[in-house]
């Protein structure tokens, strides 16, 4: 296992796999603090370009933007006190504090060495875990797989949003769109209305950058029309200049806090479809909660930061294991690494570590060696990202559009898909109107086939329906999931009780 | 003003009469759709084809993986795309036995043959979980356990025609699982999910490691790549089965642009990297010219229709 | 009166048993036990389920607490009813926008459609009128120019040609 990944680092320090990660990252950095550009939007807008490069430089440049978007979004929190990305909350909390009383520089390097080690310790996860997971999972026969996607649908639904129903009803419409066009079996068309459009059914690429792209822009041109914020607002950015070895010292003199955190960001990556828009908010509660000085948070403690920028850079270790060893998406981000893995030829699951080492040992060297790179450009280009966060947005929305025509039109070359995406535009930003989550719909989507073709194996196999239940693998997926929901609707009971007596005494004025 | 004006109306003609004319094919890239997944065998084949036909027609060539239902999405997409000669279409025999199924409506007549690449021989698997080292003890367990024996296969497609083949010849009865593509296929046979498999020679290395078992091949002699295992026909089924991979474009291409294709397709099927890659695969190159192809289509056709007949799978 | 979430659940519990219609007169195919109907069947019912569900919770909230006053609880007050958001009209101008360049993409090509969108949105969303014509030409054409030549030239994209430009 050493040998192959030193292997792998070598492989990945060539000329041509090294430039597309620097490329990736930098674009992540550059993605991650734009507010309102998303990792997922960057990795979406990134895509396109990977399409004609070989599978390794194309997947070397999405895990770099990956692992810099995590890192990237913390520059604009602790600068400006927006988050970059959903997954630097937590670290507005205390950066801004602590970079408005007049230590910038020290919130910016704290996030950006606490991410690198997070990441670091979520590399070796993913490095140690992926093999073994794999090995584990080469034992899921059909009714393991059709139990692990529900399960993992279920506990989606119940985890996001606040409507339990919601949830599932999102969920259930991504399942509604695999089950349009030709059936994966026998390719007998379905719900087509004779046309030959929707003969071939919905590619899921277009799909998730039509829910994603518009529900976030169209959101963002809502806010514009009230005055938005002013652009100028970092335009002259103070010096970041700090004693890295301090920094450094500070960030690991922590190691509690550090493991915990991270553990947090591994554990929620690995658990489907969450991402790292919980890991930072749970990692920053944990880290308030096990702190001596609880009430220090919030005013500008380092713990803060240390906490969300660790657990979100690990996120991204555990996502990758679950994509890697079992082939599902562990949020949004590694749903659009899956597709364009299928894209390049590559079908995540049990056998992709052994039958493609060069490339799963690739992809952890990119892991790995993004952190260093993304520490670099940070260093070198802290202040000039200030600069670009300040595009105006009526530039860059059309420019991003743009780059989702490209993008749905490039995955096959036929405007059907650009249409498609236009269709998803529009329900993704209807369903954003309707408060409903849109993580259990790209999940739907991205497992809508699998689940069918794995379900008609398992009765094809053998006709009993109850293995579904009598396997232990699969019949202990099946309790966690029927779990996740009864305490989905347990906790929404709960939180509503809760809310009605803390109301009580309001209702006596 | 006029001037202007006149000069614009000029410099419109000259745009249409430009974009009227015939350039000389091919002045963009080509598409090769292939209508399975990339990382498939018929992708693998394809893949290192390619840089050839590129070098030979003097074009890019941009290979789109359309995949589902046993390869027919890809084959709707092929049919229905402008028969200009930029897009092309990698076929093997499932456009055959797929129309003949009804698994697909397309048919191999609603295509202009090019050219006849590659033949792949069938080679019988077993997944290491059975317990069965031979054809012999399959033949028995199949017969003491009819229809208990799961075969993992594209419905309608080769891997189903090649073990129902040997169902037929050896009055035996499975059991069929859809597993779409070789790659799914090999995921479920090394877990034991499926027992039995069709797979090729690009699987020897899992056979050598001890996580697959080749049971026979089916060709008319040995394979000098894999000298111990058997053939069918050796082992008293008449039974040769092997996929031929070629390459066609949509109905109504023009016939210069057909010869042009089948001339690069002929230089690229010379290239000693191909021809390398092919022989890693256990695949025999075999070029044919389109006239040549167009008959053994038509060949392959009646053997399919019959086959399908045989097998009881006969829809049309 | 329903709110929000009672015609969000109408609209999927309507599609989701017009769906459930067409699902009917699919054929059996004899190599596989179970239909191609069957699955979908599976899902549509659910939605229509769930739909119902959502629609029922809405109007029980909505009969719990008719008129929610100021100051009660936050728990039990029912979903907002729908309501346009605050930036309507340059959201529809957005949607109108791209809509009418999905269209004329096939037509005009890549290169003078995506030219005139871009122009297009930035004009619209710049509503103060300033003298910027030359920097939104300037990044419209630099939009445009960039990526047809990186997709084109170096990642070997095709991006299409007008059918009636041939540009």
């Amino acid at each position: 296992m050493v040998e192959l990944l030193g292997a792998g680092i070598l492989n990945v320090l060539q000329a041509k796999y090294l430039l597309s990660l620097v490329i990736g990252t930098l674009a992540g950095v550059v993605g991650g603090a734009l507010p309102g550009v998303t990792i997922t939007m960057t990795i979406i807008l990134i895509l396109p370009f990977t399409f004609g490069l070989d599978p390794l430089q194309g997947l070397a440049a999405m895990t770099g933007v990956y692992v810099g978007g995590s890192a990237g979004g913390l520059i604009t929190a602790c600068l400006i006190g927006i988050p970059g990305t959903p997954s630097t909350i937590a670290t507005t909390f205390d950066g801004f504090p602590m970079a408005q009383k007049g230590q910038p520089g020290r919130a910016v390097w704290l996030g950006v060495w606490a991410s690198f080690w997070g990441g670091l310790l979520g590399g070796v996860f993913l490095i140690a875990a992926t093999g073994p997971l794999a090995a584990f999972a080469l034992q899921f026969g059909p009714w393991e797989f059709f139990s692990l996607f529900v399960f993992a649908l279920a506990m989606v639904a119940g985890l996001t949003g606040t409507s339990l129903v919601k949830g599932l009803i999102s969920g259930a419409i991504g399942l509604m769109a695999t089950i349009i066009g030709a059936d994966p079996i026998m390719g007998v068309p379905r719900l087509t209305l004779g046309s030959e459009f929707l003969q071939g059914g919905f590619q899921f690429l277009p799909i998730l950058i039509g829910i994603f792209a518009f529900a976030q822009i169209m959101t963002d041109i809502e806010k514009m029309s009230g005055g938005g914020p002013a652009r100028d607002v970092a335009r002259q950015a103070p010096s970041l200049s700090v004693s890295h070895l301090k920094i450094i010292a500070e960030v690991l003199g922590r190691p509690f806090l550090l493991l915990w955190s991270t553990f947090i960001g591994i554990l929620i990556g690995v658990l489907p479809a969450i991402g790292g828009s919980a890991a930072n908010i749970m990692a920053y509660d944990q880290a308030k909660k096990f702190s001596r000085h609880p009430e220090r948070f919030g005013t500008g403690t380092p713990e803060g930061i240390i906490a969300s920028e660790s657990s979100n850079n690990a996120n991204v270790g555990g996502s990758l294991v679950t994509i890697m060893a079992f082939g599902i998406p562990g949020d949004a981000v590694t749903a659009v690494m899956l597709g364009a893995m299928i894209i390049h030829g590559i079908q995540p699951g049990p056998l992709f570590i052994s039958q493609e080492p060069r490339l799963a040992y690739g992809i952890f060297a990119a892991y790995l060696l993004a952190h260093p790179i993304m520490v670099l450009l940070i260093g070198a280009g802290a202040r000039l990202f200030m600069r670009i966060v300040t595009v105006p947005k009526p530039v860059l929305i059309p420019v991003v559009l743009v780059f989702c025509v490209v993008g749905a039109y490039a995955l096959n070359n036929t405007i059907e898909n650009v249409y498609v995406l236009l269709l998803f535009g529009v329900v993704g930003y209807a369903m954003v109107k309707f408060a409903f989550p849109l993580a259990p719909l790209i999940l739907g989507v991205v497992l809508g086939d699998q689940i069918e073709v794995n379900l008609v194996r398992a009765i094809m196999t053998d006709a009993n329906p109850w293995l579904f239940l009598t396997r232990p693998i699969s019949g202990t997926l099946i309790a966690l999931s029927v779990v996740s929901v009864v305490l989905a609707i347990w906790q929404h009971y709960r939180a509503q009780a809760r809310m009605a007596e803390a109301a009580e005494p309001d209702v006596d004025f | 003003m006029r001037k202007i004006v006149s000069l614009g109306v000029l410099f419109a003609l000259v745009l249409v009469a430009a974009a009227s004319l015939p350039a000389a094919y091919p002045d963009r890239p080509v598409k090769l759709i292939v209508p399975w997944a990339a990382g498939g065998d018929t992708d693998n084949i394809f893949r290192p084809f390619a840089p050839g036909l590129q070098k030979a027609l003097g074009a890019t060539v941009v290979i789109a993986n359309v995949g589902g239902a046993s390869g027919t999405v890809g084959a709707r997409e092929a049919k229905n795309s402008p028969p200009d000669g930029y897009t092309l279409y990698a076929v093997h025999d499932y456009i055959h036995s797929t129309y003949y199924t009804g698994v697909s409506d397309v048919k191999y007549s609603d295509f202009e043959p090019v050219c006849l690449l590659s033949s792949t021989p069938s080679v019988l698997t077993a997944s290491p979980k059975t317990k069965w080292t031979s054809w012999q003890e399959l033949l028995a367990d199949a017969k003491a356990r009819p229809g208990q024996i799961s075969v993992g296969a594209t419905l309608g497609s080769t891997s189903h025609f090649f073990p129902a083949l040997i169902e037929k010849a050896a009055g035996i009865k499975f059991k069929y699982v859809s597993y779409e593509g070789l790659a799914p296929r090999m995921n479920a046979i090394l877990g034991g999910h499926i027992d039995l498999t069709d797979s090729n020679l690009t699987q020897k290395g899992k056979v050598d490691a001890g996580q697959l078992r080749f049971l026979a091949i089916a060709t008319e002699k040995r394979s000098p790549e894999i000298p111990s295992v058997p053939t069918l026909k050796e082992l008293g089924l008449n039974v040769v089965f092997s996929v031929e991979r070629g390459l066609m474009v949509p109905k109504g291409t023009a016939g210069d642009v057909i010869a042009k294709l089948d001339a690069a397709c002929a230089q690229a099927s010379k290239e000693p990297a191909f021809a390398e890659s092919m022989k890693k695969q256990g695949t025999e190159v075999r070029y044919l010219d389109r006239k040549a192809y167009a008959e053994y289509q038509k060949k392959l056709d009646d053997l399919n229709r019959e086959l399908a007949k045989d097998l009881g799978l006969l829809k049309r | 009166m329903l709110g929000r979430d009672g015609w969000a659940g109408l609209v999927c519990l309507a599609g989701s048993l017009w769906l459930l219609t067409l699902t009917r007169g699919l054929p059996q195919p004899a190599l596989v036990p179970i239909g191609p109907g069957f699955y979908p069947r599976i899902i549509l019912g659910s939605t229509a389920l769930l739909s119902a569900l959502l629609v029922g919770a809405d109007l029980l909230a909505r009969r719990r607490a008719p008129g929610p006053r100021q100051g009660q609880t936050a728990g039990t007050a029912p979903p907002p009813r729908p309501r346009l958001p605050p930036g309507w009209p340059l959201v529809l101008t957005t949607f109108g926008l791209f809509t009418a360049y999905v269209l004329l993409l096939p037509g005009l090509g890549y290169r003078l459609a995506t030219f005139l969108f871009v122009g297009a949105l930035q004009a619209a969303l710049e509503p103060r009128g300033r003298r910027r014509w030359i920097f939104i030409v300037v990044v419209a054409v630099a939009t445009t120019w960039v990526t047809h030549l990186v997709f084109e030239t170096y990642l070997s994209v095709l991006l299409p040609r007008g059918r009636w430009t041939a540009f």
